[in-house]
């Protein structure tokens, strides 16, 4: 995505696409100042504020797209059988571990009675294959890859507990909102585009899994096509606007499950106005199979 | 001697060039070194949708 506004941005060239293994590692590459922006979990950005970290959330990298896999002839067929079991999470401060939480205790389960490790993402299919654990928590295609393969099963998709769940977030460092706000818009309004540009419809998510696929993820394009289509619906790309709502809410399962222990207040770690702006934006024009120029 | 020193000179100096030509991203580096208003912003990421 990044690479694509790059090329198609006015401005010229302005953005690096990295690729990184797991959220740990991007946190210190934002802190070292290796990279200047980056997609992390919410809550690992909410908790990098609190500890001062020089750094604001000015968009969303996508709505859904997480849910809680399990062996697919295992013994667990609802929340309630979780109970004793052990569940991969990425981060202690991710959205999929407040998600697990969130169910549990709708279901009347104590954290205490569940066995959460944190785990690569990468490594989560063969941890469940191998039987190693008997559950993820994971954003896509995790768990795409789980139920392609055929041994795993989703136990619940994570809006089934949280409507408005979000996943990643884009954050950008400070100095970079002060100092090139220009080029900050120009980021946000791209992913904006190309969100709107998802969502037109199967071709287009058919299409980005492709390519995505090929050159960007170093993942089988059928496994993103599973992943980015059954259902369209699976992972949203639109609205990416940061809600206060929906953060004030992340912030407080922080400080119920001990993982944040000051009330951040929405604007100390949201920066609204390169979202604000992006809503006039429309979706890129370009057409599925149609030659980049 | 003199020849064995000279050889162990340029297979050193030929083992670094090669490895400066195709494993160093000297894009990546000399923009680092830029000042923030000219540098290509590095965007992480990982593999998930």
């Amino acid at each position: 995505m990044t690479d694509y506004i790059s090329r198609h941005a006015v401005d010229g060239n302005l953005f690096i696409p990295k690729m990184f293994q797991g959220f740990p590692e991007i946190k210190e590459a934002l802190i070292s100042n290796r990279v200047q922006a980056g997609f992390l979990v919410a809550p690992m950005a909410i908790a990098l504020r609190s500890q001062g970290v020089p750094i604001k959330v000015v968009y969303l990298g996508h709505r859904y797209g997480s849910a809680v896999v399990v062996q697919k002839d295992g013994p667990v067929h609802s929340v309630a059988d979780l109970r004793g079991r052990t569940i991969a999470i990425p981060s202690r401060f991710s959205d999929e571990r407040l998600i697990v939480l969130r169910a549990l205790r709708q279901n009347g389960i104590a954290p205490s009675e569940v066995k959460m490790v944190e785990m690569s993402p990468a490594d989560v299919a063969g941890a469940l294959a191998a039987k190693a654990i008997d559950a993820f928590a994971m954003g896509e295609p995790f768990p795409s890859q789980a139920e392609m393969v055929g041994f795993g099963r989703v136990l619940f998709q994570a809006r089934e507990y949280w409507p408005d769940y979000m996943s990643c977030v884009l954050v950008v460092r400070q100095d970079v909102i002060d100092e090139r706000p220009e080029a900050v818009q120009t980021l946000v309004d791209g992913i904006a585009r190309s969100g709107l540009w998802l969502e037109k419809g199967k071709p287009y998510r058919e299409y980005a899994a492709e390519f995505v696929g090929r050159y960007y993820f170093n993942q089988p394009p059928a496994l993103l096509k599973w992943a980015l289509t059954r259902p369209l619906d699976r992972v949203m790309y639109a609205p990416l606007s940061p809600r206060k709502r929906d953060f004030d809410l992340v912030r407080d399962l922080m400080i119920e499950s001990g993982i944040l222990d000051q009330k951040l207040e929405f604007e100390d770690y949201v920066d609204v106005r390169f979202a604000e702006h992006s809503q006039i934006q429309t979706a890129w024009k370009f057409e599925p199979g149609a030659d980049v120029e | 001697m003199k020849r064995i020193a000279i050889w162990l000179f340029v297979w050193t100096a030929a083992i670094s060039a090669l490895h400066a030509w195709l494993n160093v991203n000297w894009a990546e580096i000399l923009n680092d070194r830029l000042p923030l208003e000219r540098r290509k912003l590095n965007v992480a990421y990982i593999p998930v949708t």
